[in-house]
């Protein structure tokens, strides 16, 4: 007896009752569709952890630690702007590296008439633009000649704007900065994101900036790779080089992403298997519903068992026939829990902002999974079908 | 055909043992019709039962076209059903949700028969039994005289040598119960051995050979005689 008989024969057994078997169905199609959205959600989640930690592009930070020594011969250690023009272009020669994004940050005043606020001024070389998008909302953003020519200009955040010029618009005025004047030329859009809030800020081109603060030391340097291959042999030349220039022995080090990317992974796994593992306990529970009317069927149908026998059916003929009527119930409903769980994930997702993951890895195994539990739950009713007596069955009423 | 050899049977009720048969000896020739008779309690269904291989006797030895079945396995057993018996039971047993022409095609399924030869015989069988017009209907749309042919119809779609009738017109006016007996003749013409276990003498007298069963024994003609008088 073909496979494709036995499962036309449970379809139509399954449509027989067609109320009891969508309510047997429903705890696995509740049951898979809260695994595939836990999972679906979780990946989706870590994905834009690890994007917004690594930030765009291939890129690393370096960051300064003085040891002890070189704090004790030169106490100013920790104030000074650790990078200098020179470690710029040195930087730039390196061949891993495609671009050096240098910045300067400190914090001063700024004011509008009579307004004030503390705001973080930074100052950017040209190839910051090229890895951070500054998102105009309003006025323009910088061109070549803001850099080149140390314009006075700078763009301004929205938190700022909404401090000092509340609904004016301040695109064209002139702002004091560590009592030094500045044109507005832009407003940047209002941050989004998990990890986005908003700051006061100004940014200006790093001629500008400083001519500002008469520094022209850098304080973040980020390098870009030319690849994510090539990522940690650019960060550990960039380190190697910037230590032999200042004389120093591990001072210059690069912030390794990955690794951090990795560790918030762990979490996000950690997390899923949990509430997976919580989603999982429905399904076995829905499993146990399906044995539950699986054993009421096979008494039910005692005699269309008995008939069958009668007639030829082999104990392991009549098995396989109930073994494939409960794997049918569970297949449909994993099925149409895949399509349950893809869909509010995809809804849950659109309105976290943050993709949704339904890998085809995650479908594949929700449906042998389901078939599973169709067999493993409809081992022990099919078991006690086979094993009726056929005399017995024949005389049930 | 059929050759049964002391063949007893007993059944364990709580830690006593009740013997139903007590030694059957039994000889069925190829192409006989043969009435089974007996009051009930008599053992006669669990002689038909043997017969049917749907039971196995607890001693003796059964033979079956040749075939010693009597330490058959559940599977070959059952193969043995369904290849060489057919069987028409008193309440009919068709399968409620499949219509008449599924019902025929049961068998033939297990037999692992192909689907379009299946149905080309189903359909043959269903002439047969003059139902043509009737395939596509459910058994509940069906008279009790129609599923009865329908089910004379699947016992004979897998072309046994035995057709195995247990009260087969039990259900069943007299009118109807004539027609249905007169369908077995006809089967029992074309070379087909017919066993009908029945308790109504009508019935039995369309048999050519009617065997009295009595407390798990069979009677021999003139205890019957014997019996009838007293």
């Amino acid at each position: 007896m073909s496979f494709m008989e036995n499962l036309s024969m449970s379809l139509s057994s399954l449509k027989a009752h067609k109320m009891r078997s969508i309510l047997t169905m429903l705890g696995i199609i509740i049951g898979v569709g809260a695994v595939i959205i836990v999972v679906a959600i979780g990946q989706g989640g870590e994905a834009m952890l690890k994007s917004q930690i690594t930030g765009p592009g291939n890129t690393i930070e370096m960051f300064y630690q003085p040891s002890d020594e070189e704090v004790r011969s030169n106490p100013n250690a920790f104030q000074q702007a650790p990078f200098k023009q020179e470690d710029i272009r040195a930087l730039e020669q390196i061949p891993e590296i495609k671009r050096v994004v240098a910045t300067s940050t400190k914090i001063s005043s700024a004011r509008f008439q009579k307004d004030t606020a503390d705001v973080s001024t930074t100052g950017i070389n040209q190839a910051y633009l090229q890895l951070n998008q500054l998102k105009v909302a309003k006025g323009r953003g910088f061109s070549s000649a803001d850099f080149l020519g140390g314009r006075r200009v700078g763009l301004i955040s929205n938190k700022l704007q909404e401090k000092l010029f509340k609904e004016e618009n301040p695109v064209g005025k002139v702002i004091m900065i560590a009592n030094q004047p500045i044109e507005i030329i832009g407003v940047l859009e209002k941050p989004t994101g998990l990890l986005a809030f908003g700051s006061m800020e100004v940014f200006l081109p790093f001629q500008t900036w400083r001519n500002i603060y008469g520094s022209s030391d850098f304080t973040q340097v980020t390098l870009q790779a030319s690849s994510a291959e090539q990522l940690q042999t650019a960060g550990k030349k960039a380190a190697r080089l910037l230590n032999n220039l200042h004389n120093t022995e591990k001072s210059y080090q690069v912030i390794n992403m990955e690794e951090i990317a990795q560790g918030v992974g762990q979490v996000t796994k950690i997390m899923t298997l949990i509430i997976g593992s919580i989603a999982g306990i429905s399904l076995f529970v829905g499993g146990i519903g399906v044995m539950n009317i699986m054993l009421v069927s096979v008494t039910e149908r005692t005699r269309e068992i008995g008939i069958r026998m009668a007639l030829g059916a082999t104990r392991g003929q009549v098995l396989t026939q109930f073994l494939i009527e409960s794997m049918t119930l569970t297949l449909i409903g994993g099925v149409l829990g895949i399509v349950l769980g893809w869909g509010t994930s995809t809804i849950v997702s659109f309105f976290a902002g943050w993709p949704s993951l339904v890998s085809w890895q995650v479908v594949l195994s929700g449906v042998l999974f389901s078939m599973v539990i169709g067999v493993l739950f409809g081992l022990l009713p099919a078991n006690k079908a086979a094993k009726l007596d056929p005399i017995d069955s024949l005389r049930y009423e | 055909m059929i050759q049964l050899d002391a063949i007893t049977k007993s059944f364990l009720l709580g830690k006593e043992s009740i013997h139903v048969l007590n030694g059957i000896s039994l000889q069925i020739e190829q192409g006989e019709f043969v009435a089974i008779m007996g009051p009930s309690g008599s053992g006669k269904s669990t002689l038909m039962n043997i017969i049917g291989c749907l039971d196995k006797p607890t001693e003796g030895e059964y033979y079956l076209g040749g075939e010693n079945v009597s330490h058959y396995n559940d599977k070959e057993l059952a193969r043995v059903r369904n290849q060489s018996i057919g069987f028409v039971f008193q309440q009919f047993h068709l399968l409620p949700r499949l219509t008449a022409l599924k019902n025929v095609e049961l068998p033939m399924i297990y037999a692992g028969i192909s689907k379009k030869e299946r149905q080309a015989r189903a359909e043959e069988a269903l002439m047969k039994v003059g139902l043509s017009d009737r395939m596509d209907h459910l058994p509940n749309a069906l008279s009790g005289g129609q599923k009865q042919r329908v089910a004379i119809a699947r016992s004979i779609v897998n072309k046994p040598k035995l057709i195995l009738a247990d009260e087969p017109t039990g259900a069943l006016d007299s009118k109807t119960s004539m027609d249905i007996m007169e369908q077995f003749r006809e089967l029992n013409g074309e070379g087909v051995t017919v066993i009908v276990v029945t308790h109504e003498s009508e019935v039995a007298e369309y048999a050519n050979r009617t065997i009295m069963v009595r407390d798990g024994v069979i009677q021999s003609p003139a205890a019957m005689d014997r019996g009838r008088l007293t």
